[in-house]
């Protein structure tokens, strides 16, 4: 029995495949719709896992609490002999200042990050160097080396050279010398960032003795985060304190608006290809309940029929699953998503550049089969138990 | 017995009359009977068919087919003994236009073991039918008399025991209608049972020992004058 009955089966499936390749201009297009849409939805969702990756390698690396000293809600620098007034707290591993800021370089209409800080300083700054494509981490008396992100290497030029400047606020030109370049793989925190030493900082941007940007504090405990921060804003009046669990919260929030928009964007093509798959595959046209009629003349059954047109949804949607997700998979690998750069990045002159490692969670590809191939044989195969209803004899008359 | 019929009756309504198109009748046939039902438009022939073959259920009444009673048996039952009993000749077109002329001949073997031989059983039976070299013709590109043949070799395609042929030669010219009808009587010596409905008088002379009923109002009569 069951041979032939899977004999059976492969007749059904022949036949399945016959009738798909007798539409193939239909069946061509719901498979390149279903294909685009999950080409869209997979690709979605290897970016935005991408990034929530990168964001906690960026996480990894900010201090656990920032101080940034404001006045009239504007941030203004911060004096260095605010650090002895946090010695008292009890919990403090280091308070490593800081002066960072961004560099508009006019020249090349471009935004960079200048990081000065002693890195050897961080409780971790030795990984830093894992960080690094080539060269070193500067130490901090070595005056006016730098590391650079992949995209300033690229937007000065600094594979052919070695050395470049930038303006000081007076105009005057400071000049540096590239020690080493971050890699790709940390391009999301590093992509457009100069990390110098303090003094180099705080030269480039005219910064007076014993004031800085911000302070990094860094905690024995990461639990006690909260209330050292309660701490020092009770001695420090007047100073912001940034926890990393806030800006966590903040990272948060942005991916959630950007994959939020991503989403809304993504229901409606997905609304309108189920209404697309609805109305190509579902519709009993007088032809189709004619030849419902003949085959159960001929001996078929309904069930027979059901499976016809299930194996039809199957091949159509298994076909458009692993374009779909081949199609994906090449563009977010190779092309760089170049689709939802501006979405998801915003249009920063130094954005495209951006490295991804693209990762596929389990999980998230069975959600996606459940939002495509679930609908879509659900829109196929239910339709198709109207055939049950086509009186067999309904072929006889005229 | 192969066929017998018991009070077989059905009804339409059409526009608040109702059609008697099948009225109390019973009809026993033999195994390598051939019976030809002769009757004006509207009599119900093509109605008496689909009762035999289980395509219309009954208001009242049983078929049974080899003692077996067409709906008491499962949806699958049912159309397992449509597909390997029964060969279906249908009053009008109905080729699926879609798939070529040999394509359309398998369909009945779907289901079956499809022995390697059955592509070879098909072609002859074309060539029995005159229409040999067809196999890759799609329906739109034959005549109407050509699809009829088609469709009658493809009742054939799976030995049934029983051919129920609803007006086969209507659309044929005399010469391939003697074709056919010779075809049918070779068949019928061989031991298939036909049950043919059709307006041509004549046809009962061309077979052996037809038995002929006529229908009028849903009411079949015996042998006929
Ligand atoms: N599905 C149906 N719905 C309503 N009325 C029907 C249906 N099928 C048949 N009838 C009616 O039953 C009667 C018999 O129809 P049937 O098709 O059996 O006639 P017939 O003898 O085959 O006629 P013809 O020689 O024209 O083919 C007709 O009056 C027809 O209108
Ligand atoms: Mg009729």
């Amino acid at each position: 029995m069951a041979p032939r009955n899977l004999e059976k089966q492969l007749n059904i499936l022949d036949y399945a495949l016959s009738s798909l390749w007798r539409r193939r201009m239909k069946s061509l297009s719901v498979l390149l719709v279903f294909a685009a849409v999950i080409f869209l939805l997979a690709s979605f969702q290897m970016v935005t896992q991408a990034l929530t990756d990168k964001a906690s390698q960026v996480l990894a690396y900010t201090p656990e609490i920032t101080l940034q000293k404001m006045s009239a809600g504007r941030q203004e620098a911060i004096p260095l002999a605010y650090r002895d007034r946090l010695a008292g707290i009890f919990g403090i591993r280091r308070v490593v200042p800081r002066i960072w800021g961004y560099y508009f370089d006019e020249v090349r209409l471009a935004n960079y990050t200048v990081m000065g800080m002693d890195v050897r300083e961080m409780p971790e700054g030795d990984r830093l160097d894992t960080a690094l494509a080539k060269g070193t981490i500067p130490g901090p008396e070595e005056q006016g080396r730098v590391v650079v992100g992949q995209s300033i290497v690229k937007a000065l030029n600094l594979d052919e050279r070695n050395t470049f400047s930038l303006f000081r606020p007076d105009l005057s030109l400071k000049t540096f010398t590239v020690s080493g370049a971050f890699s790709r793989d940390t391009d999301i925190m590093t992509n457009d960032l100069i990390v110098m030493s303090l003094a180099d900082a705080r030269d480039l941007y005219e910064i007076p003795a014993g004031l800085v940007t911000d302070l990094c504090v860094y905690v024995a405990n990461p639990k006690e985060i909260g209330t050292i921060a309660r701490k020092i804003s009770a001695i420090l009046p007047g100073v912001r304190v940034l926890t990393r669990p806030q800006i966590q919260k903040t990272y948060q929030v942005v991916f959630g608006w950007r994959s939020g928009f991503g989403s809304i964007c993504l229901l409606a093509a997905l609304a309108s290809f189920v209404i697309l798959a609805w109305d190509k595959a579902s519709g009993l046209s007088p032809e189709e309940r004619r030849e419902i009629s003949i085959l159960k003349v001929l001996g078929w059954e309904t069930s027979d029929i059901l499976a016809v047109r299930f194996w039809e949804s199957v091949i159509v949607s298994g076909l458009a699953c692993i374009v779909g997700m081949t199609a994906a998979y090449i563009h977010v690998v190779y092309f760089a998503a170049f689709l939802f750069r501006p979405v998801l990045m915003g249009w920063s002159v130094l954005r495209p550049d951006l490295h991804l490692v693209p990762r596929m969670a389990v999980g998230n590809i069975l959600l996606i089969l459940a939002f495509t191939v679930v609908p879509y044989l659900a829109a196929t195969v239910i339709p198709a138990w109207r055939s049950a209803t086509v009186p067999a004899d309904s072929a006889l008359g005229g | 017995m192969i066929i017998e019929c018991k009070n077989l009756t059905k009804s339409y309504a059409v526009e608040n009359t109702m059609v008697h198109a099948a009225d109390t009748v019973n009809l026993s046939v033999n195994k390598g009977d051939f019976l030809v039902i002769l009757g004006h438009s509207g009599s119900g022939k093509t109605t008496l068919l689909s009762l035999i073959g289980g395509l219309t259920s009954p208001d009242k009444g049983q078929v049974f087919i080899d003692g077996v009673e067409n709906w008491q048996q499962s949806d699958r039952a049912l159309s397992t003994m449509r597909n390997s009993k029964i060969g279906f000749i249908f009053q009008f077109a109905s080729l699926i236009p879609t798939l070529s002329i040999m394509e359309n001949i398998l369909l009945p073997l779907s289901f079956g073991e499809n022995p390697a031989g059955s592509r070879d059983l098909a072609l002859d039976i074309l060539d029995q039918v005159g229409l040999a070299d067809k196999g890759k013709a799609f329906p739109s590109q034959l005549s109407g008399g050509q699809q009829r043949r088609v469709a009658i070799a493809r009742s054939f395609i799976n030995c049934p025991d029983i051919i129920l042929a609803d007006e086969p030669t209507g659309d044929l010219d005399e010469e391939t209608e003697r074709d056919i009808l010779a075809l049918f009587r070779r068949y019928n010596e061989q031991g298939t049972t036909f049950v043919v409905v059709t307006h041509n008088s004549d046809l009962a002379a061309t077979q052996k020992d037809a038995r002929v009923f006529s229908m009028r109002q849903g009411v079949l009569s015996g042998q006929a004058a």
